[in-house]
């Protein structure tokens, strides 16, 4: 396109703003909530991920010993376990330690052990996994060779809920495609509706300009161009609520923190999410307006010249 | 200039525009077409200028057959031509100056350069004073001679007029046929769709006769002026 048209397509851009402003402000709007509930979603996953990496630095396999074994054969043991390939770290924890950190746990309730044996819960063996090797099939085979040990009386660890929360995570994942991609095409119509009106608005215009030789693309790239400042706008719009919504739950963690505390700290989006949430507003803006103009453009011609 | 070979349009089973019409026009030729309301006017003329396709049969303009083009070669074709409505189609939210002006601007023509192409045409039409007026505001004369010189800016070789004169007074419509005339002595090819039997007695130097659809008569007329 040729420098003297773009002065004209921008004239063409500012006067449809005018002219139409609530339209077009509808219709940002509509694209901002499309873009807001997909980062949000976004926002979510990204926490939920951030909460599984943090469990995952924290898993570990607890092998609870048979009573009555010796120093000599918990120490053998440990050698054992630490020549496994898997293991980062291991921990001994004897009958006493148990006995100490559970009366911790208990706090102002520690008098309810009051008159149970020292030795009543086992000695343990705290076993940290190496971060390549926190994978649920590595890890069931560790805790399978961990129980064949004839010195080992039982082996936990919490690789369900690990499982459960990745699952959580996975349909987080999908349920943010189905919604965005649902609410993508219902913003579609929105924006098909917008360049309609645009179009029956500025009809007289568009015919004329067919009429005087304006080529396609000129015709087109005003309502191109509106398409993708909506979609900018919109995009601008949801990022803001997005931030304002983070900022809201960060400053009232205190308060709700029961059910935040497992996330610790929250995360907001990632710098390439924010690309992703600019570019879908853009393209939902630019490709929704070209698709529903390529559509009335071959439907519509200036049929009311009354040649 | 342009050649029309057994051309017709049918726009459904039952409804022929046009049936078989033939017809060569010649550069600088001033052509009335004429005929009863349903003729096929309209419809020669929107083939000429490609809003229509015709179902069969050829035109040729400048030896280019214009029946098969691609939007861009359709858009490159109407660059060639000016045209001109009954009523007359200016943007009335766009004062006389920049109706005519935008047709320029939209084929990549400078503002500055099309302001002053409009400005000089609105001068030589004698609207000098009203280039800043809106259409409404203009009389049915005025509003024409805008458009006469909107369909001049880009300097075509071929106009086509739709009943200009239809919309306006019998002194006004004379004023407006001498324009032409004179735009046709400056070389253009004008093809001008009227039942207005003054007019063409008055001006015609030739007359296409339609009828239903078919060329009843090509009548080359003396010329009244």
């Amino acid at each position: 396109m040729k420098i003297s048209l773009v002065g004209l397509v921008f004239r063409q851009v500012g006067t449809s703003f005018r002219h139409l402003f609530w339209t077009h402000v509808l219709t940002a709007a509509t694209m901002a909530l499309t873009l807001f509930s997909f980062g949000a979603f976004m926002l979510l996953q990204t926490n939920l991920e951030y909460l599984l990496k943090g469990w995952g630095d924290q898993l570990q396999i607890t092998a609870y010993l048979n009573n009555g074994l010796a120093e000599p054969q918990v120490d053998a043991l440990m050698q054992r376990i630490r020549a496994m390939p898997e293991v980062a770290r291991a921990r001994h924890i004897s009958h006493a330690e148990a006995w100490r950190d559970f009366q911790t746990a208990l706090g102002a309730q520690s008098g309810l052990l009051d008159g149970l044996p020292r030795d009543v819960l086992p000695a343990s063996i705290e076993i940290t996994i190496k971060p390549e090797n926190r994978d649920e099939k590595i890890i069931t085979q560790l805790a399978a060779r961990l129980s064949d040990d004839n010195d080992i009386a039982s082996v936990e660890y919490p690789q369900e809920w690990v499982e459960r929360l990745e699952l959580v995570v996975l349909g987080v994942g999908w349920a943010k495609w189905i919604l965005g991609g649902v609410l993508f095409l219902a913003t579609l119509f929105i924006v098909r509706s917008t360049v309609k009106l645009a179009l029956f608005a500025r009809k007289e215009e568009v015919e004329i300009m067919q009429l005087v030789g304006a080529s396609e693309e000129l015709i087109q790239a005003p309502f191109v161009l509106e398409g993708m400042i909506q979609g900018l706008i919109g995009a601008g719009v949801s990022l803001a609520a997005l931030w304002g919504g983070y900022s809201l739950l960060q400053d009232h963690m205190p308060t709700i923190g029961f059910f935040l505390a497992p996330f610790g700290q929250l995360q907001f989006l990632a710098p390439h999410h924010i690309a992703l949430l600019v570019a879908t507003g853009w393209l939902l803006g630019s490709a929704g307006s070209l698709f529903s103009l390529r559509r009335f453009i071959k439907t519509w011609h200036p049929s009311s010249a009354k040649f | 200039m342009i050649q029309v070979l057994h051309l017709s349009k049918i726009y459904g089973p039952n409804r022929r525009a046009l049936t078989d019409i033939n017809l060569a026009i010649v550069k600088g030729e001033l052509v009335f077409i004429s005929g009863p309301s349903g003729a096929g006017k309209s419809t020669l003329l929107k083939l000429l200028f490609r809003e229509e396709e015709p179902s069969e049969g050829q035109i040729l303009i400048d030896g280019h057959n214009i029946t098969r083009l691609s939007s861009r070669g359709v858009a490159q074709l109407r660059r060639k031509i000016g045209l001109i409505f009954q009523e007359f189609r200016l943007l009335p939210h766009l004062t006389a100056l920049d109706n005519v002006a935008l047709a320029a601007q939209v084929i990549g023509v400078s503002k500055r350069e099309s302001r002053n192409r409009a400005y000089q045409l609105l001068r030589e039409l004698g609207l000098k004073e009203r280039c800043d007026a809106k259409p409404l505001t203009l009389s049915g004369g005025e509003q024409q001679r805008v458009a006469i010189a909107r369909a001049l800016v880009n300097e075509p070789t071929l106009l086509l007029a739709d009943e200009p004169t239809g919309n306006i007074d019998k002194e006004t419509a004379g004023e407006i046929m001498g324009l032409l005339v004179k735009i046709r002595d400056r070389g253009a090819t004008i093809l001008i769709a009227t039942h207005d039997r003054q007019i063409i007695r008055r001006y015609g130097t030739r007359l296409i006769l339609l009828d239903h659809g078919v060329l009843v008569d090509d009548l080359a007329q003396a010329s009244g002026r």
